[in-house]
């Protein structure tokens, strides 16, 4: 996008449209964070993160277990976010009005703070030496610059200006995308209506040793299966006890996509 | 201020937080108050015997070496912040470009770590990190040689009600994460509740926050409440299983009437 210059004309609709989704992208990324802030724990309708409980054992593994240290760290997370939310939404309404100066002036506010923020997580996962998330938030830093770049350069790139698609084209990649989601649609139901039951289905045991018996859940299997598989097994066996229960590592499930597998150990009641 | 130079100096504090917070990690090589880091010594000594390499001195050689690549890519990102800052932006750029180079190096010599010693995760991460240090350099320099757009930010109207909006918000979300985490911090060790979900098996889903002393407790309570009963085993609930919430634990206790 050059300074007071941008082209809005239908010819470059791809253009705007890119930009359309990296605001909207932004806008709905950082709302939903709010979202996640203000909600806190879990809910129907919506899980989220429990980021109270990540912040406060990352800082008791440095020793500060207080609350209040946790939470002023969350606070000012919220606050960068909710302005980095609040500029992305101006920005977005801005482009909306054809405001172009003032949607760059927004929108590099809210890239700014963005970097802001990732760069202090990017401190954080050091000190508190979690390198998964550090690689999660390089990575975001990443893409946040890389889209400031992206909506500012845009126009440099060679998009063609023509969406419409032929009659013949049109019809062929319907009938084509129609009957590939019947059956694929068909699949789905099908397996649901066959499948579904797995998820709590009490599953057999098989005995391997005189005291040992092998439960291989299936990979929809939850809670409730093995619950049910464990009150089963022990109608089935009324005279053994349950006195462990080993669960196979992933190691050693390879040939059996990912289902848990677990060995129960008995002895005579 | 220009936009350009905002985004350089965001790009160099980024990448001299980075590496000030490497090399720190490095110097502290345990958990100590206020520090934890990645134990690196451990990671290197594990690597360097899965080869059959058990001495630690080539384990404690390579990670000096890797040291002395990290420190040196800290000091030109040092230097380039601090000439960007005294405005010579030739001697800042040079720096940086220095910085990228030796970080990249680092990286590509932990990617042939990597690859030696079969961990493909850190492999794909440290590529990642690699690719994003070329970018950030392209940025650097794409930036600083064209589009001069000056920064505005007057407080006009618009920006005064974004501001607001903004305090607002964060007052919201601040009363909420106090609230929140007052409710969720004063249960950390309360014990938790059990449910039969099979004739003498309880079942407990420990909140993500609670540890060792909230499973004491729980146990202590659950065998002060139910006298009657002797706890034979303790299941933890794989991950597998549960689909409430990733971060709880399922627990399970295996129970018998007492003789």
């Amino acid at each position: 996008m050059e300074n007071k210059k941008l082209d809005i004309t239908k010819r470059i609709i791809g253009k705007d449209l890119i930009r359309y989704f990296i605001l909207i992208y932004w806008v709905l990324f950082w709302l939903l964070n709010i979202v996640d802030k203000v909600i806190g724990g879990a809910h129907f309708l919506f899980v989220g993160k429990d980021r109270f409980a990540q912040i406060q054992r990352f800082f008791e593994s440095l020793g500060l277990g207080e609350p209040i240290i946790a939470n002023i760290a969350l606070i000012i997370t919220a606050g960068l976010e909710t302005f980095a939310f609040v500029f992305f939404s101006g920005a977005l309404y801005h482009f909306a009005k054809k405001n172009i100066d003032a949607t760059r002036s927004w929108f590099f506010i809210g890239i700014a703070l963005t970097l802001i923020t990732y760069t202090y997580f990017t401190v954080g996962d050091q000190v508190f030496g979690d390198h998964f998330e550090l690689l999660e938030h390089g990575l975001f830093w990443f893409i946040a610059l890389l889209s400031w770049i992206i909506f500012i350069r845009v126009d440099k790139i060679q998009l063609f200006d023509n969406f419409s698609i032929g009659k013949k084209q049109f019809i062929a990649s319907t009938i084509f995308v129609v009957a590939i989601t019947a059956v694929t649609t068909f699949s789905i139901f099908w397996h649901n209506h066959t499948s579904f039951v797995e998820r709590t289905q009490a599953v057999n045991a098989k005995q391997i040793t005189d005291n040992k018996y092998k439960i291989q859940f299936p990979f929809l299997a939850g809670s409730k299966a093995f619950e049910n598989s464990i009150a089963k097994f022990k109608t089935d066996n009324p005279t053994e006890k349950i006195t462990y229960i080993y669960t196979a590592p992933t190691q050693l499930r390879l040939g059996e996509s990912d289902g848990l597998i677990i060995y129960i150990q008995t002895e005579k009641k | 201020m220009k936009e350009k130079k905002l985004i350089q100096y965001l790009v160099l504090i980024h990448w001299t937080l980075f590496s000030a917070t490497t090399v720190i990690d490095k110097i502290v090589p345990d958990v100590y108050p206020f520090w934890v880091g990645a134990d690196f010594y451990t990671l290197f000594i594990k690597f360097f015997a899965s080869l059959g390499l058990t001495d630690p001195i080539f384990a404690t050689i390579a990670l000096a070496g890797i040291s002395f690549l990290e420190i040196v890519a800290f000091a030109c990102f040092a230097f380039s912040l601090f000439n960007l800052y005294k405005m010579k932006d030739k001697i800042a750029e040079q720096w940086f470009y220095r910085g990228i180079g030796i970080a990249i190096l680092t990286f590509s010599f932990f990617s042939i770590g990597d690859q030696v010693f079969g961990d493909r995760f850190t492999l794909l991460e440290h590529t990642i990190f690699w690719m994003i240090l070329v970018v950030s350099w392209v940025i650097y320099k794409y930036n600083s040689l064209t589009d001069e757009r000056v920064m505005k930010f007057t407080m006009s109207k618009d920006i005064k009600i974004g501001l607001l909006v903004g305090a607002v918000l964060t007052v919201i979300t601040s009363y909420s994460i106090v609230a929140f985490a007052k409710d969720s911090y004063a249960s950390k060790t309360k014990p938790l509740q059990g449910e039969e979900v099979v004739e003498g098996v309880y079942k407990f889903d420990v909140p993500f926050l609670g540890d060792k002393i909230t499973l004491e407790n729980t146990i202590k309570t659950f065998e002060e409440t139910h006298t009657d009963l002797k706890v034979n085993y303790i299941y933890t609930g794989p991950d597998e299983l549960n689909s409430k919430k990733k971060t709880h634990m399922l627990l399970y206790v295996f129970t018998e009437r007492q003789k």
